[in-house]
């Protein structure tokens, strides 16, 4: 009691500062004491969920396993599979074990092919988890919608094209990500339809992804692309410019080379970089004729298809651009010559005394 | 049931690896499943199997290194078939490298696994 009343004093006697002090430690000190209690119930509640997930992910993972081994040839649906949907349906409608249910069915249904992935879509649509799934995509919030789609999507609903079409041109860019995987994952090289009617950018992230999930197919029929490279949307284009070198689409040579004449820098040096891959001769002309309006960076890229495609008759073109003032086409242009002809090349020693076409002569003459 | 010839499947998704079991075991094999790299090893040493399934990505130890673990350490020529997903063709080229006799790319039909594993049993 004396100590207390001794505490009491000696606060009471201290400096405001000191007092501002020990309030301040005392108020830090009973948030500690709360957040700590509150983390433990947290920690404990978070424990608790996981724990009752794995039970029920073990029992959902039995019933699918039942499911499908418990097919008969006779019943299109067995009782026994039939006890297990009916099982599924009830549990559906709750959302937690919903999402257990799902998580379950795409583990397994990531995994495997043939018949077995085929019976898991089947019960999918069975215990009535599909009609969950479109009324996700009537949400008004985004991140429902899309995830309701990337859910179609793991399990290969194409049945809900109709109803995701609808979302191509979305204002969230999460929810167009989420369609065009979708198309492109069921429907293939048929699923790049939507180009024709995209009004908004296709991110190069976007092209990465779609590109990547294409090139899993083994079907390399890809269907025509000459629209795409005559999109008004220039992301379109450029993607299309991607298919074209990958895909090796010589019969689009024609709607390449009008590209050379695009308004945008990037399409026409992505283009020239193309006809290069391609090896279209055409594009050689075309290029050379223009080739002192051309911008730095298509000149660049027009030297690199003229490493690929050069001919003999190139040599007086390419004699100009030694003295060319880039030194990157300057030493592209060398190089071609001593291609064509190492004997010509020699006799270019002294053909310019510009310091960089010497240095760039010795390098190439002894490499 | 005690003749019955022993695999070892080690694979993380518990699911695949239920499934795996009930379509082996009807077939009249008997299935010990590890749940990672490290269970895997313990129980490859432990029950010295006919047959090892290995998943290649696995928490604590990959399936490299049980393959390894099999050839190298335990100096033991058990038939080893790896499950690789897709992009891990590098992996698949290593695994081969360590010892492994067969792969199966994921997503896989567990029917195809059935007359692989019947082959390298036969």
């Amino acid at each position: 009691m004396e100590s207390y009343q001794y505490l009491l004093d000696y606060l009471e006697n201290a400096p405001t500062i000191i007092k501002v002090v020990w309030i301040t430690i005392c108020v830090f000190f009973i948030a500690v004491v709360i957040l700590t209690i509150y983390l433990k119930y947290l920690r404990n509640r978070l424990r608790k969920n996981e724990k009752t997930v794995a039970e029920y992910q073990k029992e959902y993972e039995s019933d699918l396993i039942t499911y499908l081994y418990a097919g008969n040839e006779e019943e299109e649906i067995s009782a026994e599979q039939q006890l297990i949907i009916d099982k599924l349906r009830s549990c559906a409608s709750d959302e937690f074990k919903r999402r257990i249910i799902v998580s379950t069915l795409l583990r397994l249904r990531n995994e495997i092919s043939g018949e077995m992935a085929d019976a898991i879509q089947k019960l999918y649509f069975q215990s009535g988890l599909i009609s969950f799934a479109l009324k996700r995509l009537k949400s008004k919030k985004w991140y429902v919608v899309a995830k309701g789609i990337r859910e179609l999507t793991q399990l290969r609903v194409k049945e809900a094209d109709d109803k995701i079409l609808m979302f191509v041109n979305h204002p969230k860019k999460e929810i167009r990500k989420e369609v065009q995987l979708y198309l492109v994952t069921l429907f293939h090289f048929e699923g790049l339809q939507f180009l024709d009617v995209l009004q908004t950018q296709l991110s190069e992230w976007d092209q990465i992804q779609l590109l990547e999930v294409l090139q899993r197919f083994d079907e390399q029929e890809i269907p025509d692309i000459n629209p795409w490279l005559k999109s008004a949307n220039d992301s379109v284009v450029v993607f299309a410019l991607k298919l074209a070198k990958i895909y090796n689409q010589f019969e689009v040579k024609d709607a390449l080379i009008d590209l050379l004449a695009h308004p945008q820098k990037k399409i026409r040096v992505d283009a020239i970089h193309v006809l290069s891959h391609l090896q279209v001769f055409e594009a050689k002309t075309v290029l050379k004729n223009n080739f002192d309006i051309l911008s730095k960076e298509e000149q660049i890229e027009f030297f690199k298809l003229l490493e690929n495609l050069c001919e003999t008759g190139d040599e007086p073109f390419l004699l100009t651009q030694t003295t060319h003032q880039n030194f990157e086409i300057k030493l592209s242009a060398l190089k071609i010559l001593k291609t064509l002809s190492n004997e010509k090349f020699k006799d270019l020693k002294d053909f310019s005394t510009d310091a960089d076409y010497v240095k760039i002569y010795e390098f190439l003459a002894y490499n | 049931m005690s003749d019955a010839k022993k695999i070892v499947l080690a694979e993380d998704n518990s699911t695949l690896s239920l499934l795996l079991k009930f379509r082996l075991e009807k077939e009249g094999y008997k299935l010990l499943i590890a749940a990672d790299g490290k269970e895997a090893i313990e129980m490859i040493e432990q029950h010295d199997p006919e047959l090892i399934l290995t998943d290649i990505m696995m928490p604590f130890i990959s399936g490299l290194e049980v393959i390894s673990h099999v050839r190298n350490k335990l100096n033991k020529q058990t038939p080893i078939i790896v499950f690789s997903a897709a992009g891990q063709e590098e992996m698949v080229l290593k695994a081969f490298n360590l010892g492994a006799n067969d792969f199966m790319g994921k997503p896989f039909s567990p029917n195809e696994l059935v007359i692989r594993v019947k082959r390298l049993l036969r």
